[in-house]
């Protein structure tokens, strides 16, 4: 099949893998290899999406990486898109790391690929990131939209608190700007309880001192700094409208700061995007930066990346610019 | 038994159900075949190059290769909003169709579209506008391009208009009350088609839900599974 937007012919082939072949996945490969192959990138379902993304965008994504060179696995996870529920009692953050290393595993063996680059949207981008720190065959991972504060059954302040935070970045970031919303505030229809209880938790952030929200490492802040000892590289791709993008940062922590000084992880930020970038716009913007990074993760691995490609982008947005999100 | 599916965000979004409905229909002992249209989900092309003729192509390219595969000379189309409607413009031409379910089709294009725009007004109040401008050729439609040709294309459709029966057999499953339900209820009855028609207070399965979840409405896909045992019996 020619690729139209990059002329160059890929070829796209439907599969089935995994240990009982439940597994249903799309491989994208170059129609041609040359030399050894390049690392193989694993596409991982962004939420309960299928295999193709919103908006198509996993498609988009597969075809340009081989187009580069890459050959490309998107999958569905055991009860999401075509693939076959599991049957046994394995919770999902467990099932769909086994699941990640049985599409590698399938990929070695037909491909011939040794390493692996791990992409994923939301829930996607928490299970390349829980893979990448379990297999050392994983050399880099582009985690979009990355949900660093995962809701937490169990505990109810913590809850609350997100929920807080969420929507304390809807009333910053949306309805601030919207009529509808300052007409439902002096009309009497507008959720007064939560807006005092966001209005606290800003002005509560806003004194709480800088050691204090750090002082506690979150073990998020502890697999960082285990990836970056392993020399595997992570891209956080977050969009601007999303709130995700301040819990990372939290969660973080110092951590994140060091590694991104040392270059092991980068941040870019999409401006005027939302959660599943759902405009044309923001797929192009997105698209770009995924290609980049990931060139950049090969060729490190490579050893042939100048350090122009492997320094932080003018592109991305500094951790401490606390405008982003805002 | 043949699925023609929606196209854009309303093909994400339903995705799910179909492929509950085709696992149950292959349960109940059916051979049944899902695809992509050209341009959309797994297939070949690019979201631009959508073309409602070639997706009529496409329906009956999947009849003969289902039809090759099983050896059945019987079909059953089930074409879900977009999909419904282009099985009926595509059964009107060929008349070898035994049976199709209709859920929830498109009957009017320009309405369908006019709920799309409205529906892309509406995801734009609650995130930041996108900046640059796209290529006149097309506009952005909740994240797929929709080609001034392929708007032109879907502007035409009007089921309203049908005359010849698109199958023997016909179910009509209305979940909502808009966009000439009931109109196409009284066109097909007008038909030599056998016409049956269920509604059902279930979710619009197509749009959007605020927390991101695909709906499977289980009333109507056990609905269809059990017409079309009673229709192929």
């Amino acid at each position: 099949m020619k690729n139209v937007v990059t002329n160059v012919v890929t070829k796209e082939e439907a599969v089935l893998f995994g240990e009982k072949k439940s597994l249903v996945g799309v491989v994208t490969d170059p129609a041609r290899v040359t030399g050894n192959p390049r690392a193989a990138v694993l596409l991982l379902n962004p939420g309960i999406v299928h295999r193709v993304g919103p908006g198509r965008i996993y498609v988009k994504i597969a075809r340009a990486l081989a187009a580069m060179g890459f050959v490309i696995l998107r999958f569905d996870f055991s009860g999401i898109g075509d693939s076959a529920v599991r049957h046994d009692n394995l919770r999902f953050e467990k099932s769909a790391v086994r699941e990640t290393q049985e599409a590698m595993k399938f990929l070695k063996s037909s491909k011939g690929v040794e390493h692996f680059i791990l992409l994923g949207g939301c829930s996607g981008a928490l299970i390349s990131f829980e893979t990448a720190c379990c297999d050392e065959q994983v050399l880099g991972a582009v985690l979009i939209n990355y949900p660093a504060a995962e809701d937490d059954d169990e505990d109810e302040d913590a809850n609350t608190d997100l929920k807080q935070r969420r929507a304390a970045h809807y009333y910053w970031n949306f309805a601030l700007f919207n009529l509808k919303s300052w007409r439902k505030l002096f009309t009497g229809r507008a959720n007064y309880r939560q807006l005092i209880q966001v209005l606290r938790l800003q002005v509560k952030r806003l004194f709480a001192s800088r050691s204090r929200i750090t002082a506690k490492e979150t073990p998020f802040a502890a697999n960082l700094r285990a990836l970056a000892r392993r020399n595997v590289r992570l891209t956080f791709l977050c969009s601007q409208g999303d709130p995700l993008l301040d819990e990372l940062r939290e969660a973080g922590g110092d951590e994140l700061q060091r590694s991104c000084a040392l270059g092991k992880v980068t941040l870019d930020v999409i401006p005027r995007s939302d959660h599943t970038f759902s405009s044309l716009d923001d797929h192009d913007r997105l698209l770009e930066v995924i290609l980049r990074r990931i060139k950049t993760m090969s060729l490190a691995r490579d050893g042939t990346a100048d350090s122009s490609e492997l320094a932080f982008p003018a592109e991305a947005v500094p951790l401490d610019n606390s405008a982003v999100g805002l | 038994m043949l699925i023609c599916p929606p196209i854009g965000h309303e093909y994400v979004n339903c995705h799910r159900a179909l492929r509950q409905l085709s696992a149950r229909l292959a349960e109940a002992g059916f051979p049944v075949l899902r695809f992509d249209y050209y341009g959309c989900g797994d297939s070949a092309g690019i979201s631009e190059e959508g073309r409602v003729s070639r997706w009529l192509e496409d329906i009956s390219t999947a009849i003969f290769d289902l039809r090759q595969r099983t050896g059945l000379a019987q079909t059953c189309i089930v074409g879900l909003r977009l999909g419904g409607a282009l099985s009926t413009m595509i059964g009107s031409q060929r008349d070898d169709v035994e049976s199709m379910v209709l859920w929830s089709p498109v009957v009017n294009g320009k309405s369908y579209l006019e709920n799309l725009f409205s529906l892309q007004k509406e995801m734009l109040r609650f995130r930041p506008k996108p900046k640059r401008k796209h290529a006149q050729d097309h506009i952005d439609v909740l994240g797929f391009p929709l080609s001034r040709f392929l708007r032109g294309e879907l502007e035409k459709i009007d089921l309203l208009t049908v005359t010849e029966k698109p199958a023997k057999n016909i179910l009509l499953i209305q979940s909502d009350e808009g966009d000439g339900q009931s109109s196409l209820n009284g066109r097909l009855s007008r038909t030599e088609a056998r016409l049956e028609s269920q509604c059902f207070e279930a979710p619009q399965i197509w749009l959007p839900t605020a927390d991101g979840s695909l709906l499977v409405p289980s009333q109507v896909l056990q609905s269809i599974v059990a017409w079309v045992g009673k229709t192929h019996s």
